[in-house]
């Protein structure tokens, strides 16, 4: 199964996105930006489900909390950057 | 011993908080610090009470309550923010060397709204004179930590916005029992201490920022970490360094008492208290009581001088009697010169929602052996 992690500014930001999406019934958790992906160093993220991401950005766009970047990291490890 | 001098901080504190407290020092890692489960836990730990703060203040979002160390700590920022050398602010007569010693380090040129004791209205009037010129800044304590005068806030914060003045309100004895609405008043800031009326632990504070603000300190915030510069965002530009867990913890569940008793209620609790108190130490001979003759132009702090007697002494003689009280000048001198005490300081007696009238009984019982003696 594939993941989107939703980046964040901050781990506050993160808890914040986190509570949208939990609000609009999205399964989600605050987790560590993986080095690969993150050009800022340490940061925070939340991953939610590959069958979550137009729910949870509809949802964080209600909430007015767009994240930083959106990323999918797939099975076989691989990341790719979506435009959204 | 009978504890009043919550002004100062609370020492009864509810059970919640010692267990937060004693919980969190095993438990919690440092938040923002990793992915495992101790930084997760502080993590959530420090985020429920960032929540929970804004609930109270009413404050849009959790990213602008500020983690300080006190409420020192959160005035010297927000004065570094605002403030320079050369820069107009107003001020109250009522201010903490709290802010007057950061106005006077910045270089600031500093004009006191002197306004009599206990009148509301007076001061939102010398405050509006004065804030007919421009200024940088302005900054106003709620409630007074020597005689528990309280300004007219949304007066004074309703003149600071129409004229486009940044405020900073001073909550450290109002934050917890007289409500504040954020969002309502617009200040700049608005400085508390977590360990008096929101009755966590020392060496816990908070800042509302809702102003760009510069750091008073540089270092690690969990995020940006490649930028040599602190980041540009709430709440980490303001917060480098590790959290104080234990009292996060504890501050959390502190807030949460009051939210769940209310902040009304608690200055209702208190002001009878005062009142009763006030009246007792009115009728004994030689002492002179700092009342208001409207109980709404007054918090939980009283204070009061016996004649011809120093206010240190009576302060010792209190304590050796078994009661807690601050005597002298409160790191307050400004309050003094404004009320006439400077020469003499004053006792204060401090209350908080943990306290008895029982106690305050107990309390007049010991001021009458003491007024007995002076005679």
């Amino acid at each position: 199964m594939n993941y989107y992690y939703l980046t964040c500014r901050s781990l506050t930001y993160a808890q914040r996105v986190s509570g949208a999406l939990r609000t609009a019934g999205i399964r989600n958790m605050v987790v560590r930006t993986p080095q690969k992906v993150s050009r800022d160093g340490c940061g925070y993220a939340v991953r939610i489900p590959g069958d979550s991401l137009g729910m949870a950005l509809g949802a964080l766009a209600s909430a007015n909390l767009p994240p930083k970047k959106v990323l999918v990291i797939r099975r076989d490890g691989s990341t790719e950057e979506v435009s959204y | 011993m009978i504890y009043l001098d919550s002004a100062a901080t609370t020492v009864q504190k509810p059970k919640a908080v010692r267990e937060a407290v004693y919980a969190a020092v095993s438990n919690l890692g440092s938040p923002g610090r990793g992915g495992h489960r101790y930084a997760m836990a502080a993590a959530e730990t420090a985020y429920l009470c960032r929540e929970r703060a804004a609930k109270l203040f009413n404050v849009r979002d959790a990213e602008r309550i500020i983690f300080t160390m006190n409420a020192t700590h959160a005035l010297n920022i927000a004065i570094g923010s605002l403030v320079h050398e050369g820069s107009r602010v107003v001020v109250s007569g009522y201010e903490h060397n709290s802010v007057m010693r950061p106005l006077r380090a910045a270089g600031a040129r500093v004009y006191v709204a002197r306004s009599p004791l206990f009148e509301g209205e007076v001061a939102a009037s010398v405050f509006e004179d004065l804030l007919r010129k421009p200024a940088d800044a302005c900054v106003v304590n709620h409630v007074s930590n020597v005689f528990g005068s309280i300004m007219p806030l949304e007066r004074i914060a309703a003149i600071c916005r129409e004229r486009g003045v940044p405020l900073i309100i001073d909550a450290s004895q109002s934050a917890g029992t007289i409500p504040i609405d954020n969002e309502a008043l617009g200040a700049a800031f608005i400085a508390m201490p977590g360990h008096k009326g929101l009755y966590g632990p020392q060496g816990t504070g908070i800042l509302i920022a809702n102003h760009s603000a510069e750091p008073l300190m540089q270092g690690g915030s969990g995020s940006n970490s490649r930028s040599p510069l602190m980041p540009d965002f709430l709440p980490d530009r303001l917060e480098a360094g590790t959290h104080n867990m234990p009292g996060i913890a504890g501050l959390s569940q502190g807030i949460a008492y009051v939210l769940r008793h209310g902040e009304g209620n608690i200055l209702s609790h208190e002001r009878a208290l005062i009142s009763e108190m006030a009246e007792s130490l009115r009728r004994l001979p030689g002492v002179k009581v700092y009342r208001a003759a409207d109980t709404a132009q007054q918090a939980g702090v009283l204070s009061f001088e016996v004649e011809g007697r120093d206010a240190e002494e009576v302060g010792e003689e209190l304590s050796n009697l078994g009661f807690a009280l601050r005597a002298g000048l409160h790191c307050a001198p400004l309050a003094h010169e404004t009320a006439g005490t400077i020469e003499r300081g004053t006792i204060r007696a401090s209350v908080s929602a943990f306290n008895t009238q029982a106690e305050i009984r107990s309390f007049i019982r010991a001021m009458e052996r003491v007024t007995r003696v002076a005679k």
